[in-house]
């Protein structure tokens, strides 16, 4: 095989960014050296890479993202707003407002107060209601879930005898729930973290959603899309973790239950 | 909707989406809205499934169409559809927080200013009807032996190289390299195969 042809058969996993660091600077050579087959291959291989993005689950991105979004941009916009040329008629005018306003100050700086104080009530109430918006779809789910028949039960035992179980529901299309009672409380700066073992060799445990217990000691967790189906999953555990949660677990499972 | 926005449009007309990012160069909120809407749901997906955690993979979007938002010149247009280039920026960032302390990754911070490059469609891509073609990956994803395919969504999910992923899967570097090829080439012409 000529050495044309060994760059040409490294081209898609260059692509996907899998070669080690020593073959992928060689590749990176021979791409400035200026070789036309491999940088054609190279633009097709990007593509058909990028096409392994479908291999992901779908999921939404929450509402509160979106505004975040939308208001920075709204507000580097009249940021960098360029000025304009103004006619000298205009700055008379302009002039005139300005004494006007000076006159008002008192009543210019009330109506402003006025003005902020709405905008922090209103942005409050907007969080609020997106808040109970999403409550109300998680205990939708939750008890669709659990009145179910199609819903499995499996039972997550404590590693602490004086500890009660907990237990999971799952199923296929609404996805999964995990509740307990009399659930110990963490300390304020740690925090009980879920996970889902897959059945897949080689897997890592995957975070699901960090969680703190309700006053009374309850517990209910809903995760919508879990990232593995039930029939791939091999285990679920709970541990506690530093508050924020961990990419992986820091300590054995405080409860745990095998999914089959 | 997801589905959707993979699919190219003809590369001969200006597409809606380099049409939007045009107008992010005059600094429209509107149409910055419009390519979120249109695109935040497959940017979340491929980020959340790579982070698998939901509020860091809200934070790697939020990154992402900012630097969009602020750099749209970045885009060009003439050389390739817009979502592939949004998803691998998207890859990129995500993989950067995956692996904050590796070699691999510091090289990648090296380069996280620099967008990823454009590339344009290959023909057989633009006959395609964009649910079918969805359907098709993930069928012919589907062919691959179990462990070919884990390859595969770790080099591309979790940004492992070659010799990572015959560790991490215990199989010799020589068969990763080849299940990971002979894979893209399946798919690849799976793709290319008449719908």
């Amino acid at each position: 095989m000529s050495t044309q042809d060994q760059y040409r058969e490294l081209v898609e996993a260059y692509a996907l960014g899998s070669l080690d660091a020593a073959v992928q600077a060689a590749m990176e050579e021979h791409l400035r050296s200026g070789c036309q087959e491999c940088a054609q291959a190279l633009e097709e291989a990007r593509w058909l890479v990028t096409r392994l993005a479908y291999l992901a689950p779908d999921a939404t991105p929450s509402d509160i993202l979106k505004g975040r979004l939308m208001q920075t941009a709204r507000a580097e916009t009249v940021s960098i707003r360029p000025k304009s040329r103004t006619p000298i008629w205009l700055w008379a005018a302009a002039a005139a407002v300005l004494v006007f306003a000076l006159y008002n100050a008192r009543e210019a700086y009330v109506l402003r107060e006025k003005i902020a104080s709405l905008q922090k009530t209103t942005a409050a109430t907007m969080q609020d209601r997106e808040k109970l918006r999403s409550q109300l779809q998680e205990a939708k789910l939750q008890a669709m879930i659990m009145t179910d028949p199609k819903s499995q039960t499996f039972a997550l035992p404590a590693s602490e005898k004086d500890w009660p179980q907990m237990k999971a529901m799952w199923h296929d299309e609404y996805g999964l729930c995990v509740m307990g009672h009399e659930i110990p409380m963490p300390k304020s700066n740690r925090t009980l973290e879920l996970w889902l073992m897959p059945k897949t060799p080689g897997s890592k445990p995957m975070p699901l959603m960090t969680v703190r217990p309700n006053q009374d000691g309850s517990l209910y967790v809903v995760v919508a899309h879990p990232p593995e189906d039930m029939h791939n999953t091999q285990w679920l555990a709970i541990t506690e973790e530093p508050a924020g949660g961990s990419s992986q677990p820091t300590g054995a499972p405080m409860w745990m239950g095998s999914i089959s | 909707m997801f589905l959707a926005v993979l699919t190219p449009t003809d590369s001969r007309e200006v597409s809606p989406d380099a049409a939007l990012v045009r107008s992010l160069l005059r600094q429209d909120v509107n149409a910055f809205e419009q390519l979120y809407d249109r695109h935040s749901r497959a940017v979340y997906s491929l980020v959340l499934r790579i982070l698998q955690h939901a509020s860091t993979a809200e934070e790697v979007v939020q990154d992402v169409f900012l630097q969009l938002w602020r750099n749209a010149s970045r885009y060009d247009a003439s050389r390739g559809p817009f979502l592939p280039w949004l998803l691998t920026l998207a890859r990129n960032r995500a993989l950067d927080q995956l692996r904050l302390k590796s070699e691999r990754q510091r090289r990648r911070e090296d380069q996280a200013e620099e967008p990823p490059a454009v590339f344009s469609a290959p023909d057989y891509e633009s006959a395609l009807d964009e649910k079918r073609q969805a359907e098709r990956v993930r069928s012919l994803m589907n062919l691959l032996n179990p462990r070919q395919r884990r390859a595969i969504e770790l080099a591309y999910f979790e940004g492992l190289s070659h010799s990572e992923i015959a560790e991490s899967l215990q199989e010799p570097l020589g068969t990763v390299k080849s299940w990971i090829r002979n894979g893209l080439m399946r798919l690849k012409e799976g793709l290319q195969a008449t719908p």
